[in-house]
């Protein structure tokens, strides 16, 4: 999962994502980043993810675990 | 499900847009968002500019503007069609249909139909389906397909999930028999199950307009919109968008026993940039042959954006030559069609301004 990691850092325009992080606590978290999470998983790994979904989760950890979960 | 047409073609296509542009930055101004958070929505989707009626234009006016210009020109004979399709979600009245309006404003004869029919993403397409059926009976030997929407007038301003990329707009297609053997596949799928996700949701009889449904409300994303508002579910049109259209267009190539390559041009609905490129590569399609630039310079328009689309890119070729185009169009409803066509040489082929 490290890739999707990063590529959740450049999309949240941060140097970082750990997974204790809180997704609604970064800066950039909006519409548009969930979006781009959207289209980043079913670009990457042809997943197709609603923003329901995304709203079920809380941190960075529990996203990874998510998408592991559906590959 | 698969259709099939035969000896049927588009001979003109004439698009009108509203003279008046707004930018992005302008819009900015009115979104509840940093300007840098603005700056990057405008960079990812490939926001610019957009073409929006002032507020008492209807798409009548815009019908009969672009009509006018085709009597004058010379293009049509006021009385040369027999049939009137026009396809909209923003009709002047719920009653009478709007292709009625427009005959009585022009003066067209009574010996034809006029047809309404509410579609949106894919109107144009549907409206081709529709013509192209009507060109079956013997007395209908032209049809008028006219695509127009006024729908910014029901996009709240500070909705940043709508308003920079709706587009005003209005198109009029020439409708004809062909004399082509060649059989011009199509298919059409919908799902009325998830027709939430593009909607306004008050004004019709279900929620009748009134105080509450005009109260300004936040969706909870700084967005704010109320009842009597467009409103769209980006991230599940963008996946329905995702899931569905590339296999459409599969199955499209397949029973017409064609490769992408054979293609000359893939002109889609014009949802917006971003959504656009996301097909293409999903579909392997180089983006010089899938044109995605509609919404940034007139927004999206909701049907009218496939012939808008063809007209602006397209109408040096199409006006001296044959090309093999693979239309689609996908949305409200959840809507999603595709047809593969030969189109042009075209009679005329032009974008005009609304003043």
């Amino acid at each position: 999962m490290p890739n999707f990691l990063n590529k959740l850092a450049e999309i949240l325009e941060v140097d970082e994502v750990k997974r204790e992080d809180v997704l609604e606590e970064f800066e950039n978290w909006d519409s548009l980043t969930v979006l781009s999470i959207v289209a980043t998983l079913d670009a990457n790994y042809g997943l197709n993810l609603t923003s329901g979904d995304l709203k079920k989760v809380k941190t960075v950890g529990e996203l990874a675990d998510k998408i592991s979960s559906h590959i | 499900m698969n259709l099939v047409f035969k000896k049927k073609k588009i001979s003109a296509l004439l698009a009108i847009v509203p003279a008046n542009e707004r930018t992005f930055e302008e819009d900015m101004a009115k979104f509840n968002f940093t300007t840098a958070r603005s700056l990057k929505l405008k960079k990812v989707m490939g926001y610019d500019r957009h073409r929006v009626v002032n507020d008492s234009v209807c798409v009548s006016d815009l019908a009969c503007f672009g009509l006018q210009f085709l009597f004058d020109r010379g293009h049509l004979e006021r009385d040369d069609f027999d049939a009137l399709v026009m396809i909209t979600q923003s009709p002047d009245y719920f009653m009478p249909p709007t292709s009625n309006v427009i005959q009585g404003r022009m003066n067209l004869k009574r010996d034809m139909l006029c047809l309404d029919i509410n579609q949106g993403c894919a109107g144009f397409l549907i409206g081709l389906m529709q013509g192209f059926l009507l060109l079956d009976q013997p007395s209908i030997k032209k049809v008028v397909l006219i695509n127009a929407d006024v729908l910014s007038r029901k996009v709240s301003i500070r909705d940043r999930n709508s308003y920079p990329l709706i587009g005003d707009a209005a198109s009029i297609a020439i409708l004809e028999r062909s004399d082509d053997p060649s059989e011009i596949p199509a298919n059409l799928k919908m799902d009325g199950s998830r027709c939430e996700a593009l909607m306004i949701p008050a004004g019709g009889f279900r929620l009748p307009s009134s105080g509450v449904t005009s109260i300004m409300e936040d969706d909870g994303e700084n967005n704010f919109r109320a009842k009597d508002n467009l409103r769209m579910d980006g991230t599940g049109v963008f996946n329905f968008v995702q899931v569905e259209v590339p296999p459409m267009i599969a199955d499209l190539l397949r029973i017409a026993k064609v490769s992408i390559e054979d293609i000359d041009y893939f002109i889609f609905h014009q949802p917006n940039k971003f959504m656009l490129q996301k097909l293409a590569d999903k579909m392997k399609i180089a983006y010089d042959k899938m044109p995605s630039n509609i919404v940034e310079l007139y927004g999206n328009s909701s049907g009218v954006t496939i012939p808008l689309a063809m007209a602006h890119n397209l109408s040096e070729y199409l006006i001296k030559q044959k090309m093999t185009i693979c239309f689609a169009g996908f949305g409200v409803g959840l809507t999603w069609a595709s047809m593969l066509l030969k189109v042009g040489p075209l009679t005329y082929c032009e974008i005009i301004n609304y003043p």
